[in-house]
């Protein structure tokens, strides 16, 4: 039996007492668990940041790259292997700003992961400048008249771009954060969580207490409906006193490896190596 | 060398030159050796472009300077190239005289129309060189049949009757290298150098293709993409350059093995991603098409000048391979090299070729063999005592940790671009990161016993042309001239250049009077290289960066001054 002792690694935390970060690792083990997954069964691929230091606090199968490269590196293992359950944990920084590119395309081809986007509107690892989702006028270091470019809004644009499972979750609500990862990894294609999440050395605006005021779930009284594009492009826009957290859209696409005819029968790695085939290929030339 | 014509088709892009100069090279394959080069603008319609095919009954691996036939589908071409041809030459033209050669007319067009399709000038051209050459009509009737094979009776009708209607234009004119056609089985194959590269990639059992377009790798990737019905493999068109490295470092690691190719600029965003490749120690193997540049450069043209920028790219310090081929042959054998090397050894591998290597065609007389397997480097729960105790980077006298697959066992597999333990988890400790860069650099020797010494080409002589890629064709042509001319000549040409051959070069250097460079950079990269790595120095260079392929003449007149 899986238990939450089976993906505790013994390697040291390095995150901030008190970091958001913690209640996403307590609701990634929880889903994991709830799934039913063993860890040999997972592979949690990152790229650089706070956020990208997660899977090394958890036991299972682990790529941790290049800043903001998480998602090509995960198409790739895709195509190599299509059965492999794949997590992405990714910052703000990492996936909308170094990895915005990334980000946009592995939605077009509905790549079939689960990205969690440690949302912390500030780029943790380098101190504290502001990330692509600090709100306007947000004050740092860096930025000390106050960011002058509107924040960007992973979810609006995710769910135009016609990803399949767009969500938000929240770092101080770890069941609920659970259910999601739970529900965005069952989901057959690209899923991607936000998630709200403090950072409690360099962001002092968006703290735990501020969200915990705002946040209400969106799918609580069932009025959302969640395969209404424009009710989800239009609860995507709302934030300020209302901040709704929960699954904003849902739709069943065929993924990237779907289409791919190669890979109808069984993954790449699976396929052996014939001589006879290679040798007709080059007899054709 | 009784038979060695050159012919030339030239005229704006969009004219089908192309398809001119391959029927033509097609036909002529029938008996003689062909080799054809491709010269274009970076642009879709108008610009200058041409298309030059050899003719010998030798084996020929360069172009020549000289031109025997010209054909001018534009009045430009005339212009441009009218002098570059040899006296006698004839010029096939739409209408009017050449200056001062001898021209014919032949109505392109006008024929193709009579022929029923305006679009079959190019084939009107290919019929009127054919009997200028003595070829028997037949041959021309065949090739056409299997060319157009998978299209309608009516086309392939329009085509033998443009074929004849050109051939029937030059009636009468006598050339003075026609030559009698007797054999007509095909020597070999022809074949591009991308086309080479693409097939050398599937005998090393590469399964995963990602890529961005860029001139001129992009024909390499669409090869392999054209084999993904027949062999397992799939082929990704990447957002970008970043993503294209990063997807078969994701493939390579998942179990795959993965290739990306690219010109300078688009390796230049990839050298992250080698690095990830390096200290995640992923085998990957990245083509490099060289082609002038910086930045954007030149992008239809030829060069060498990514040898040094290859072999450093990265921060710090760590273990690769680099290789060359000289030849299509070579290409294939070298590029599956590169991924069988680079598994075994967990190492990114690079194979430098360059634009005029990809879109030159080559005869390749001897079929191109499948290995009979693949030997896999990779470990399973089964290859361990306690797979639970498995360390990716557990540290080994040779360096190579064994090297275990996620999600294929109880064994977990821990990677990351910081620096780690043996199980893979970041460190920062003094310890950790001496062992890790201990153990990485420790394969090098070994690395270093598998590259191949560069080869002599009557490398005894007093005169050694020392060149790398693909110059080897032109280097040894203009060994055979300086020969002839009563030199001590000969050459030395790597395709194994990093780990750096040291010891095999020093044999081959020492006491040599002249060593001379031969190559497509200003700087003599190879020859900076060679000085580094053995002491040596060499006496002259003769560089071309002009973006146009090394002449065989160019390298004998170049040698002769320095005399
Ligand atoms: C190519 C590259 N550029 C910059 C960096 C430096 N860097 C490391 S982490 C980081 C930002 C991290 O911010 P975010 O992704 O929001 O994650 P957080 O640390 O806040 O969780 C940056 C810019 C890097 N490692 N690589
Ligand atoms: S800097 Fe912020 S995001 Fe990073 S660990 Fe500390 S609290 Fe968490």
């Amino acid at each position: 039996m899986v238990s939450i002792k089976t993906y505790e690694s013994d390697y040291e935390n390095q995150w901030c007492p008190g970091c958001g970060n913690f209640g996403i690792l307590s609701a990634i083990k929880d889903a994991l668990v709830k799934l039913d997954l063993t860890p040999d069964k997972v592979l949690i691929i990152s790229g650089i940041g706070q956020a990208a230091k997660t899977p090394h606090f958890l036991k299972c199968n682990t790529f941790h790259g290049l800043h903001g490269r998480a998602l090509p590196v995960a198409t790739g293992a895709k195509m190599a292997n299509h059965r492999l359950n794949i997590l992405v944990n990714s910052g703000d920084g990492d996936c909308y700003g170094e990895g915005g590119n990334h980000f946009m395309h592995a939605i077009r081809r509905n790549l079939d992961i689960t990205l969690l986007a440690h949302n912390n509107k500030v780029y943790g690892l380098t101190k504290g400048q502001a990330s692509p989702t600090a709100d306007l006028g947000m004050v740092t270091k860096q930025q000390q008249a106050g960011v002058t470019s509107e924040s960007f809004n992973p979810l609006a644009v995710a769910i135009s771009l016609g990803a399949g499972f767009v969500a938000r979750g929240f770092a101080g609500n770890t069941e609920h954060l659970s259910n999601l990862i739970q529900a965005g990894f069952r989901h057959k294609g690209f899923s991607l969580i936000d998630i709200l999440q403090p950072c409690v050395s360099f962001n002092s605006v968006n703290t735990y207490d501020w969200y915990k005021k705002r946040v209400y779930d969106l799918n609580a009284k069932a009025k959302h409906r969640t395969e209404d594009f424009t009710a989800a492009i239009t609860a995507a826009r709302v934030w300020g006193d209302k901040i709704p957290i929960g699954i904003f859209y849902r739709k069943e696409i065929p993924t990237f490896t779907d289409q791919i005819p190669a890979l109808k029968k069984r993954p790449l790695i699976a396929k052996v190596y014939s001589q006879k085939r290679l040798q007709a290929l080059l007899s054709e030339q | 060398m009784k038979i060695d014509i050159s012919i030339k088709i030239g005229g704006e892009a969009g004219q089908g030159i192309q398809t001119v100069g391959q029927l033509l090279a097609l036909v002529c394959q029938a008996g003689m050796y062909v080799m054809a080069v491709n010269d274009f603008e970076s642009r879709i319609r108008g610009g200058r472009s041409f298309f030059q095919v050899r003719i010998s009954d030798r084996p020929v691996q360069a172009p020549d300077h000289r031109i025997h036939l010209l054909v001018a589908m534009d009045d430009k071409t005339v212009q441009t190239h009218a002098a570059e041809m040899v006296p006698g030459g004839i010029i096939l033209m739409e209408k009017g005289a050449g200056p001062n050669k001898k021209a014919v007319s032949v109505p392109f067009i006008e024929l193709a129309k009579q022929a029923g399709a305006r679009i079959t000038s190019n084939t009107v051209a290919v019929g009127a060189c054919l009997a200028l050459l003595g070829a028997p009509f037949s041959i021309m009737k065949r090739i056409l049949s299997e060319q157009f094979s998978q299209k309608s009776r009516d086309i392939l009708e329009k085509n033998i009757k443009a074929a004849e209607l050109g051939f029937g234009a030059v009636k009468g004119t006598s050339f003075k290298w026609a030559f009698s056609w007797k054999k007509t089985r095909p020597r070999g194959i022809l074949m591009e150098g991308s086309k080479a590269v693409a097939l050398g990639a599937m005998a090393g059992d590469c399964r995963v293709g990602a890529f961005y377009p860029m001139s001129p790798a992009t024909s390499i990737m669409a090869h392999l993409a054209s084999f993904a019905g027949q062999c397992p493999v799939v082929v990704e068109q990447a957002e970008d350059e970043i993503a294209a490295v990063n997807m078969v470092i994701g493939a390579a690691f998942a179990g795959a093995r993965a290739m990306t190719a690219t010109s300078g600029g688009g390796f230049s965003l990839m050298v992250e991603g080698l690095g990830l490749a390096a200290i995640t120690e992923t085998p990957i193997v990245i083509v490099n098409a060289q082609r002038p540049g910086p930045a954007t450069g030149l992008p239809t043209r030829t060069a060498q000048a990514d040898l040094h920028f290859v072999i450093r790219a990265s921060q710090d310090e760590f273990p690769r391979f680099v290789f060359a081929p000289g030849t299509p042959e070579e290409a294939y054998d070298m590029t599956a090299r590169a991924f069988n090397l680079s598994e075994k050894y967990q190492v990114p591998a690079i194979v430098l070729v360059d634009q005029y290597f990809n879109d030159s065609l080559f005869t390749i007389e001897k079929p191109l063999a499948a290995p009979r397997n693949i030997e896999r480097s990779i470990v399973g729960d089964k290859d361990m005592k306690d797979p639970g105790a498995y360390q990716r980077f557990a540290i080994t006298p040779s360096g190579v940790s064994p090297r275990a697959l996620p999600c294929k066992g109880k064994a977990l597999v821990v990677v990351s671009s910081d620096e780690h333990r043996e199980d893979g988890h970041i460190s920062e400790t003094i310890s950790d990161r001496v062992r890790m860069v201990d153990k990485r650099q420790a394969k090098w020797p070994a690395m270093l016993s598998e590259m191949r010494p560069p080869q002599g080409y009557h490398g005894d002589s007093d005169i050694l042309l020392i060149g790398w890629g693909s110059t080897k064709g032109a280097i040894q042509e203009a060994v055979d001239g300086l020969r002839e001319k009563g030199l001590d000549a000969g050459s030395l040409h790597f395709t194994d250049l990093w780990p750096f051959p040291d010891s095999a070069v020093k044999t081959a250097l020492q006491k040599k009077k002249k060593i001379i460079m031969v190559e497509q950079n200003t700087t003599a990269q190879l020859g900076q290289l060679i000085r580094q790595q053995t002491g040596l120095d060499f006496s002259g260079a003769i560089l071309k960066y002009d973006g146009r392929p090394f002449y065989p003449k160019e390298i004998i007149e170049g040698v002769q001054k320095k005399m």
